[in-house]
């Protein structure tokens, strides 16, 4: 195993839905991930970022093999995962891990947090009875919780709590990479930065890679070292953080942070205010997939008639724009 | 100038069985003609139910909202008002909107029938003046083509087009005060700031007053004019927005901006609140937020501090208003 070298290679990645179909209805075919290509370094973590409908959670989820892709490969650890056999399969599955949005919706009401978070040893016969025992206690502590709360159902514990028990349950195997697909959205302010900062622990203690899915720029930032822009099925931008916060090169990214609401009354910058919605993934144009809302004002037919390519533009840095070399400046 | 909107000592509370849940627990502010009051705080703190509890809109029972409790409005207590008369302030005097537009949305009625229904609901119009009215409402609120739009089902629309069209509805009778609770939490960015744009401007238009309800501090801070913070069912500190974000009284106030993630601040750890925000059926004794507090003394769980007024305007729920020696670095 290379080390040093990318842990997750995603090359033009593709996965489609079918909607309508129904009796009188044609078939749509919505690319919800059109052609994706990142890799994610070891220990490293990559936030990717988005609006609703951009196709980040398909992304993460296609890469943990638990949404069929159509087209491209995912690679791990030098492994193509579309390609590996049942097996072989549930040993990948050990060492990448995701950890989603609601954990209500992740655990089982009527069972015991404590038997949640065992169930993973018992299935991929890590360890059983009181060796198992002692592995949950041990979890628990880890994800700050106190081990006595092992015995007590999901309903009787606060949401933050519940996310704590979702990441003991997927630190259970001992991953490699963990997908967080929005993991403190559902939560509170105070308990939102109590998460981050566990997950940024447990990356240290453990040396975990993380592909941190997230609609919130703030909080992204907090954890990313690199961010990936999406937007329709297409990435727009990857950066180094520091890079893309400060001097963003795609429009669509200096829309995203300009609409973020700042706390301090007395810096309300005005707003560049996007116009429009994102169109529908169903009905591509041809053209760049953010032209219709692009607030650029140099864009031309060039941009309606013909999307931009994925295109190294710096040291690191990635964009889709035909007018990467004169961004537009945050006022 | 007086208060448009007078609110004083108003207590909800829910019965679940033998247990009672304070939900909103002795709360007093003023709303002045025009402006924007932002009422932020954490689920649970009891926001919500404040904003139901002013149109009388809570479920009896569980929901009491208890006898001396006052909701003043351009001097009638709407809490003694007959029902019939409060149907006259809802919707025509008071407006609200909610998070989500398609719970508050009817699924087989099209938008422009709704909006219809509303206007005649409160006004002499007929028919064909209502249509017209209605197709006026949503130009002024941004809907693109609203001759088409007006015909359209809610299922039709994107979540911001839903919140358009609530928003239109909400306007229809030119009210004088527009509740807003979270109107963008279940928006994307970029559409939260299209929508937050349509307020302002209709706002600045009308001369209409605002309650703003938020979780999100950054939303509030660009809208209010004035902030109340709740906590554990209370108003724990309440002030113009620039000084209260400035130099907040009340420790939650402060250690909640401290945790908020943004783009403006170094990216080392976030700052937290130890612990979690207590149930409504077991306030902590003394002032509510003492067992997180790292300004914590004895006092502090003996006594509950009333809002306490500071020189600056604000007024906390804190006694280190009384103390301020107390204050640990």
């Amino acid at each position: 195993m290379t080390a040093g070298g990318p842990l997750v290679e995603v090359e033009h990645l593709v996965v489609e839905y079918r909607s309508g179909g129904g009796l009188l209805q044609p078939v749509h075919t919505v690319r919800a991930v059109d052609g994706v290509s990142f890799s994610v370094a070891r220990g490293e973590t990559l936030g990717l970022v988005g609006e609703s409908g951009s196709g980040k959670t398909t992304l993460g989820r296609a890469m943990l093999l638990l949404t069929a892709a159509n087209g491209g490969s995912v690679r791990f650890d030098g492994m193509d995962v579309f390609r590996l056999d049942p097996p072989a399969v549930r040993g990948l599955r050990r060492q990448m891990q995701i950890v989603f949005q609601d954990p209500y919706a992740s655990l089982n009401p009527r069972m015991t947090v404590g038997a949640a978070v065992r169930e993973p040893l018992t299935v991929h016969r890590l360890a059983r009875g009181v060796e198992a025992d002692a592995r949950v206690a041990a979890l628990f502590k880890e994800v700050g919780l106190d081990p006595s709360y092992a015995s007590a159902y999901p309903h009787e514990l606060s949401g933050g709590q519940r996310q704590r028990v979702v990441i003991a349950r997927a630190l259970s195997v001992g991953p490699e990479f963990i997908v967080l697909d929005e993991p403190v959205s559902a939560l509170d302010v105070s308990v939102q930065a109590q998460v981050l900062n566990l997950l940024a622990d447990l990356r240290d203690r453990h040396g975990l890679t993380y592909l941190f899915i997230a609609h919130d720029l703030a909080v992204v930032r907090h954890l990313a070292s690199r961010v990936a822009v999406m937007y329709l099925g297409k990435l727009v931008e990857l950066a180094p953080a520091e890079a893309l916060y400060a001097n963003p090169l795609h429009p669509y990214t200096l829309s995203l942070l300009a609409a973020v609401p700042t706390p301090e009354p007395t810096q309300q910058h005005k707003p560049l205010v996007v116009v429009g919605e994102a169109t529908s993934a169903a009905k591509p144009t041809g053209g760049c997939p953010f032209e219709p809302r692009c607030p650029h004002p140099r864009k031309d037919d060039r941009c309606r008639a013909e999307a931009p390519a994925w295109h190294k533009v710096d040291a690191g840095r990635w964009a889709a724009c035909h007018f990467v070399e004169e961004p537009l400046r945050p006022e | 100038m007086n208060a448009l909107l007078r609110v004083r000592g108003l207590r909800t509370s829910f019965k679940i069985g033998k247990t009672v849940a304070r939900a909103v627990d002795d709360v007093s502010f003023d709303v002045l003609p025009g402006e924007t009051l932002g009422i932020v705080g954490e689920s649970g703190s009891g926001k919500t139910v404040t904003a139901l509890s002013l149109l009388r809109l809570i479920q009896t029972p569980p929901g009491e909202i208890a006898k001396e409790s006052v909701v003043e409005y351009e001097g009638v207590n709407l809490l003694e008002l007959p029902t019939k008369e409060l149907r006259r302030v809802r919707g025509a005097e008071i407006a609200m909107i909610f998070q989500e537009p398609t719970t508050s949305l009817n699924p087989v009625l099209t938008i422009g029938s709704q909006i219809a229904e509303t206007l005649r609901a409160h006004r002499v119009i007929s028919r064909r003046n209502a249509a017209a009215r209605t197709l006026g409402l949503l130009r002024r609120v941004g809907i693109p083509e609203p001759d088409i739009r007006a015909r359209h089902y809610p299922h039709q629309m994107s979540g911001g087009m839903q919140q358009r069209v609530m928003i239109a509805m909400a306007l229809a009778c030119e009210p004088k005060i527009l509740i807003a609770d979270e109107p963008t939490t279940a928006l994307d960015v970029t559409i939260q700031a299209q929508i937050l744009e349509l307020l302002a401007d209709l706002k600045r238009q009308l001369g209409m007053a605002m309650i703003l309800i938020s979780h999100d501090l950054g939303v509030v801070a660009g809208m209010a004019d004035r902030v109340a913070v709740m906590y554990g069912g209370q108003i724990i500190e309440e002030g113009p927005t620039a000084t209260l974000f400035a130099k907040p009284a009340h420790p939650y106030t402060e250690a909640l901006l401290q945790a908020a993630p943004r783009l403006d601040a170094p990216t080392t750890r976030l700052p937290v609140i130890p612990g979690t925000v207590p149930p409504a059926t077991r306030w902590p004794a003394g002032c509510r937020f003492n067992p997180r507090c790292r300004h914590v003394w004895d006092r502090c769980a003996a006594e509950a501090p009333p809002p306490l007024a500071l020189p600056s305007a604000q007024q906390a729920r804190c006694w280190l208003v009384d103390e301020p020696v107390r204050r640990k670095a």
